[in-house]
C-alpha cells in the first residue's frame, strides 16, 4: 500500500475538463514530481489530494484512508504549501508556524519547539521575529514552506513553490524537501520547473490538458523523448569534409552555415572530447561550442508537441 | 504622456466596469441613504397627513368648555389621530410602547373654570423623551392650537366686557340723575334743619334763662334762714365760753394788782430792812389760778350745727324740642341700580392655555442627546467593524490562501468562522461597554438603574451584526465591493432602525422593514434601559428578537459562506 494514491481522478467546471483520469502515487521518502506548463492541472490535483477539492470521480487514499470518510485524520497526515504565500503578513514567521503547528494539534510548548525547528530547517531563525511584510518574496516562500512541514507529515504537497524566489532561496527550499523526502514523507512536487524535477524527483508525471502525458523515472521520461545529446560547435576554420567519419553514432543535424556553427548528434556526452580532437586533427580551429543533454522539456515536446513553459490553458 | 494619460483613463473605466458591485453603488449607495434620509426625516419638513399621522392619546378630565375646544382642535388636525381614553396609567403605558405615540395628553379636572377665571391652565403632557422631535413637532401644534383658543376665548371675552361696559355706562348716567335729585332733597333737608334747630335754640335758651333765675331766688332765701339759725346756735355756744373768759380775766386782773402790790412791799421791806433784808420771811402767796375745767372749756372746740335748711326744689324748666320737619323730598331707589352691577362678576379676560410636561416613563422628561447619540452610533460603528471586519476577514483569508491552508491543516471551516465570529462578538462587546464608560466619563449619559443590563443588548447586537457580516462576505466577495456595500447596509441598517433618529419619523412601510433589523430592537433595549429607566423586564422581547434575528443571519451566513469559501 502506498503512502499516496489517487486514482482516476476527474474534475470538470461546466464543459471543461479540468482532470481527466489523473492517477499517481507516492511512497515514503519518495518525491514525485508533478511536470506541466500552467494550466495543465497540477493545482487542481493537489488540490483534490489535500482535501480542499472534491474530485467528480476517482479515488484518493491516504495512507489507506480515503477523504471522503476520514478527512480529519487524513488532513493531519498531510501538509499542504499553496501556490501562493499563505501566510498573515501582520503576524511574525514564528506566530505564523505556531498557528499551523496549533490548528494540527500541537500543544503550546510542541508548537514553539516545533516552529523554532521548522525556521531553522528553512534558515529564517534570525527572523523568527519579523513580520511577514518585511521577509522578501524568497523568504516567504521559505516559510511558506515551513508552515507546511511544522508538523512533521507523513505526505508533503508542494504546488510549485520556488515560483518567484531567488537562487538562494531555491536551493534552501529544494534541500528542505530532500530532507523530508530522507526524513521519510512521501513528497508531491508540483512544477513546471523541469530543472528541478530532474534534481529532487525520483518520479514523476508530464501533466498536460488535465491528463498524465507520461509517467515514470526522470531517465524514462526523457528517454520518452527519443533524443540523442546534440553539440553545437563554431569554427573560426572549418575542419576539412567527412571529419566525423571516423566518430560512431555521431552525425550531422545542420550542416555549416556562413558564420561557421555546425550542429552534431552524439551517440553519447563521452564523445564531447573525442568530437574536438578529430576537428582540430581535420584543420577546424574550434572558436566555440555547446552541448545539449536530452531532458524532460525535451521530452514534454516530444509528447505534447508545445513547450512546457507555453500556457496549458486547461487547468485551475 | 498624454497618451499615457489617455490610455490610463480608459483603464480605469475598463476596471470599474469589471467590478459590478463597485459601479452599482456609485449610484445604490447614494440612492439608498437618500431614500433612507428622505423617508425618515420627511416629516421634520411637514407631515403628510393620513400617511404620518402620530396616534395621540387624550383623557379628558374636565368636561368643560375648554375641553371640548381642545379636543375638537386636535381632532381636526391631520397630523395626529386623535384616541379618546378614560385612564391616565393606560396613555401612559401607550407611550413608548407603542409606535407612532410620543406622547399623551390630559385635560386636568378644572382647566375650563380656571380659563375662565383668567388664572393660566396647563395641559399634562406624558412624553416619551427617547421621541424628543416628533414630541416637538407635535408641541408645536400644541402651541398654535392653546395659542388660538386662548384667542378665541379672549376676543369672545372682549365681546362680552364691551356690552357690560356699556350697560355700566346706562346704569351710571341713572345713577347720576338720581344723585342730583338726591343731592338737592339733601340741600333742602339741611336749610329746613338749620331753620328750625336755630327756633329751638332760642326757645331753649329762653327757658333755660328763666329757670336759672328762679332757682337763685329760691337758692337765697333757704341760705339766709340757714345763716340766721347758725348765728343763733353760735351765741349759745359761745355765752358758757365767755364767762369764763370773764372770771380768767378777773382773775389775771387781781393777779396782776397783787403782784404790783407784792412787788411795791417787797421793795419797801427790803430797804426798810436794810441790813436785815435777808431776815424778811417769804414773801405772800399769790391767788389761785383758774381750774381745769374752766381752762378745759376754754380749749373745747366750737361745735356749730347747721340747722336743717330745706332748699327749695327748683322746678325745671319744660325743654322739649317740637318734632323736626320729615323731609318731604323722596330718596331715589339706589339699590335697584346698584344691586345689579354689585351681584354681576367682575368682567376678566379668560387666561392663558399652556401645557406641562411630565415623562411617560420612569425617567426624566428631557433626555440627555447622548443617551440616544452614544448607543446609536455605537451601533452603527459596531455594525461597520463587524462588517468590515468578517467580510474583509474572509476575504483577506481567501485571498491570502491562509482559509485553504488552515482546513488543509484539520481545522473545518465551521471551526474557522466559529472562531472569527467568537473573536469579532468579543470585541463588538468590549467596543460597546468602552464606549458606554467613555460617554459617561464625557457626556455623562445615563447608564439606567443597572449598568450591566447594558451588555445584554450589546451582546446581542455584536452576535447579529458579526452574523450579518458574514452574509455581506457572501454578497460582497471582493475587498473592493464590501467597502461600499456593507458601508451603506451598516448605515441604511443603523438609520431604518433607529440608531440615529427616533423610528416614529419613518413611513409606515419602513417601520415595519424595521422590524426585521436587529438595530431596531436593541435601540429599544438601549432606550429603555437609559432614557425611560425600565427594569430588565422591557429588554427581555427585543433581546430575544435580536438574538432570533442573529440566529437567523448566522444560518444563512454559514450556508451561504459554506458554498462560497469552502
Amino acid at each position: 500500500m502506498k503512502t499516496l494514491e489517487a486514482t482516476a481522478l476527474r474534475k470538470s467546471y461546466g464543459d471543461r475538463v479540468v482532470l481527466d483520469g489523473v492517477s499517481l502515487d507516492a511512497d515514503r521518502g519518495e518525491i514525485v514530481g508533478l511536470l506541466g506548463p500552467n494550466g495543465a492541472g497540477k493545482t487542481t490535483t493537489l488540490s483534490i489530494l489535500a482535501t480542499l477539492l472534491a474530485a467528480d470521480s476517482g479515488s484518493v487514499r491516504v495512507a489507506g484512508l480515503s477523504p471522503r470518510t476520514d478527512r480529519d485524520a487524513v488532513r493531519r497526515k498531510l501538509g499542504y504549501v499553496p501556490q501562493v504565500i499563505a501566510l498573515y503578513p501582520t503576524l511574525s514567521a514564528l506566530q505564523n508556524l505556531a498557528l499551523f503547528a496549533r490548528v494540527h494539534g500541537a500543544g503550546h510548548g510542541a508548537a514553539a519547539a516545533a516552529s523554532a525547528h521548522a525556521l531553522e530547517a528553512v534558515g529564517l531563525a534570525p527572523r523568527a521575529h519579523d513580520p511577514v511584510s518585511s521577509l522578501s518574496g524568497g523568504m516567504k516562500r521559505r516559510l511558506n514552506l515551513a508552515c507546511a512541514m511544522v508538523h512533521r507529515p507523513e505526505i508533503l504537497l508542494l504546488d510549485e513553490p520556488t515560483v518567484g524566489v531567488d537562487p538562494q532561496s531555491r536551493e534552501q527550499i529544494l534541500l528542505t524537501v530532500k530532507r523530508a523526502a530522507e526524513s521519510g514523507a512521501a513528497i508531491i512536487y508540483s512544477t513546471h520547473y523541469m530543472e528541478e524535477v530532474e534534481r529532487i524527483c525520483s518520479r514523476a508525471l508530464l501533466i498536460d490538458h488535465g491528463r498524465v502525458v507520461a509517467a515514470g523515472t526522470v531517465a524514462e521520461l526523457i528517454s520518452l523523448g527519443g533524443r540523442q545529446p546534440r553539440m553545437e560547435i563554431a569554427f573560426k576554420d572549418l575542419p576539412t569534409d567527412g571529419w566525423i567519419a571516423g566518430l560512431e553514432g555521431v552525425s550531422e543535424i545542420e550542416q555549416a552555415d556562413a558564420g561557421g556553427r555546425i550542429e552534431l548528434e552524439l551517440a553519447s556526452l563521452a564523445q564531447v572530447s573525442e568530437i574536438l580532437d578529430h576537428a582540430r586533427q581535420s584543420g577546424g580551429q574550434v572558436l566555440e561550442f555547446s552541448v545539449h543533454s536530452p531532458n524532460l522539456s525535451d521530452a514534454f515536446i516530444a509528447l505534447t508537441g508545445h513547450a512546457l513553459r507555453e500556457d496549458g490553458g486547461g487547468g485551475q | 504622456m498624454l497618451r499615457a494619460a489617455w490610455l490610463i483613463f480608459l483603464n480605469e473605466f475598463r476596471l470599474l466596469t469589471k467590478d459590478r458591485v463597485g459601479l452599482a453603488m456609485l449610484i445604490l449607495a447614494p440612492v439608498v441613504i437618500i431614500a433612507v434620509a428622505g423617508f425618515s426625516l420627511g416629516n421634520i419638513y411637514g407631515v403628510r397627513p393620513a400617511v404620518n399621522a402620530y396616534d395621540l392619546p387624550i383623557v379628558d378630565q374636565d368636561h368643560g368648555a375648554a375641553a371640548r375646544a381642545i379636543i375638537t382642535a386636535l381632532s381636526r388636525d391631520p397630523a395626529v389621530h386623535l384616541e379618546r381614553a378614560q385612564s391616565v396609567a393606560g396613555v401612559r403605558a401607550l407611550v413608548g410602547r407603542r409606535s407612532r405615540v410620543p406622547l399623551a395628553i390630559v385635560i386636568p379636572a378644572g382647566i375650563t373654570a380656571a380659563l375662565e377665571a383668567g388664572r393660566p391652565a396647563e395641559l399634562v403632557l406624558y412624553v416619551d423623551p427617547i421621541k424628543r422631535i416628533e414630541v416637538a413637532a407635535i408641541e408645536l401644534r400644541l402651541s398654535r392650537m392653546c395659542t388660538e383658543i386662548t384667542a378665541r376665548a379672549q376676543d369672545n371675552a372682549r365681546t362680552r366686557i364691551s356690552a357690560a361696559n356699556a350697560e355700566l355706562r346706562v346704569r351710571l348716567e341713572r345713577l347720576a340723575t338720581l344723585a342730583t335729585t338726591a343731592r338737592s332733597a339733601a340741600e333742602h333737608f339741611r336749610r329746613e334743619s338749620l331753620s328750625r334747630r336755630d327756633a329751638a335754640q332760642r326757645e331753649l335758651d329762653a327757658r333755660l334763662r328763666s329757670a336759672t333765675a328762679e332757682l337763685a331766688a329760691q337758692t337765697r332765701v333757704a341760705a339766709e334762714r340757714s345763716a340766721a339759725a347758725a348765728n343763733s346756735e353760735l351765741e349759745r355756744e359761745l355765752a358758757p365760753r365767755r364767762d369764763a373768759m370773764n372770771a380768767v380775766r378777773v382773775y389775771l386782773s387781781a393777779l396782776q394788782a397783787s403782784e404790783r402790790d407784792f412787788n411795791r412791799w417787797l421793795a419797801n421791806l427790803k430797804a426798810a430792812a436794810g441790813s436785815h433784808s435777808a431776815d424778811i420771811p417769804p414773801p405772800p402767796a399769790f391767788p389761785r389760778p383758774p381750774t381745769p375745767a374752766q381752762l378745759a372749756v376754754l380749749s373745747k372746740p366750737i361745735e356749730i350745727s347747721p340747722p336743717a335748711t330745706a332748699l327749695p326744689e327748683p322746678a325745671l324748666p319744660n325743654l322739649s324740642l317740637a318734632s323736626l320737619p320729615t323731609p318731604s323730598v323722596a330718596i331715589p331707589d339706589f339699590d335697584a341700580e346698584f344691586k345689579p352691577l354689585l351681584a354681576a362678576p367682575a368682567p376678566t379676560l379668560p387666561g392663558a392655555l399652556g401645557w406641562t410636561e411630565l415623562s411617560a416613563g420612569r425617567g426624566p422628561a428631557q433626555a440627555n442627546a447622548f443617551d440616544q447619540y452614544v448607543p446609536g452610533f455605537g451601533v452603527t460603528f459596531l455594525l461597520i467593524g463587524m462588517m468590515m471586519g468578517i467580510s474583509l476577514g474572509l476575504i483577506d483569508e481567501r485571498d491570502w490562501g491562509t482559509l485553504a491552508r488552515l482546513r488543509a491543516s484539520g481545522a473545518p471551516f465551521a471551526g474557522t468562522l466559529l472562531g472569527k465570529l467568537l473573536s469579532r462578538f468579543v470585541i463588538g462587546l468590549m467596543q460597546m461597554a468602552l464606549l458606554f464608560a467613555i460617554g459617561r466619563w464625557l457626556f455623562a449619559i445615563s447608564l439606567g438603574s443597572e449598568p450591566l443590563l447594558l451588555l445584554i443588548p450589546s451582546a446581542a447586537i455584536a452576535f447579529a451584526a458579526a452574523a450579518f457580516g458574514l452574509i455581506i462576505a457572501c454578497i460582497a466577495r471582493t475587498h473592493d465591493s464590501v467597502m461600499p456595500f456593507g458601508t451603506v447596509v451598516s448605515m441604511a441598517m443603523s438609520a431604518i432602525g433607529g440608531c440615529w433618529w427616533p423610528m416614529d419619523f419613518e413611513p409606515g412601510w419602513m417601520r415595519a422593514f424595521a422590524q426585521w433589523l436587529p438595530t431596531t430592537w436593541t435601540m429599544q433595549s438601549f432606550n429603555d434601559l437609559m432614557i425611560r429607566n425600565l427594569p430588565a423586564s422591557a429588554i427581555v422581547w427585543p433581546t430575544v428578537a435580536t438574538v432570533g434575528l442573529g440566529i437567523a443571519y448566522l444560518i444563512v451566513g454559514i450556508v451561504a459562506a459554506s458554498w462560497i469559501y469552502d
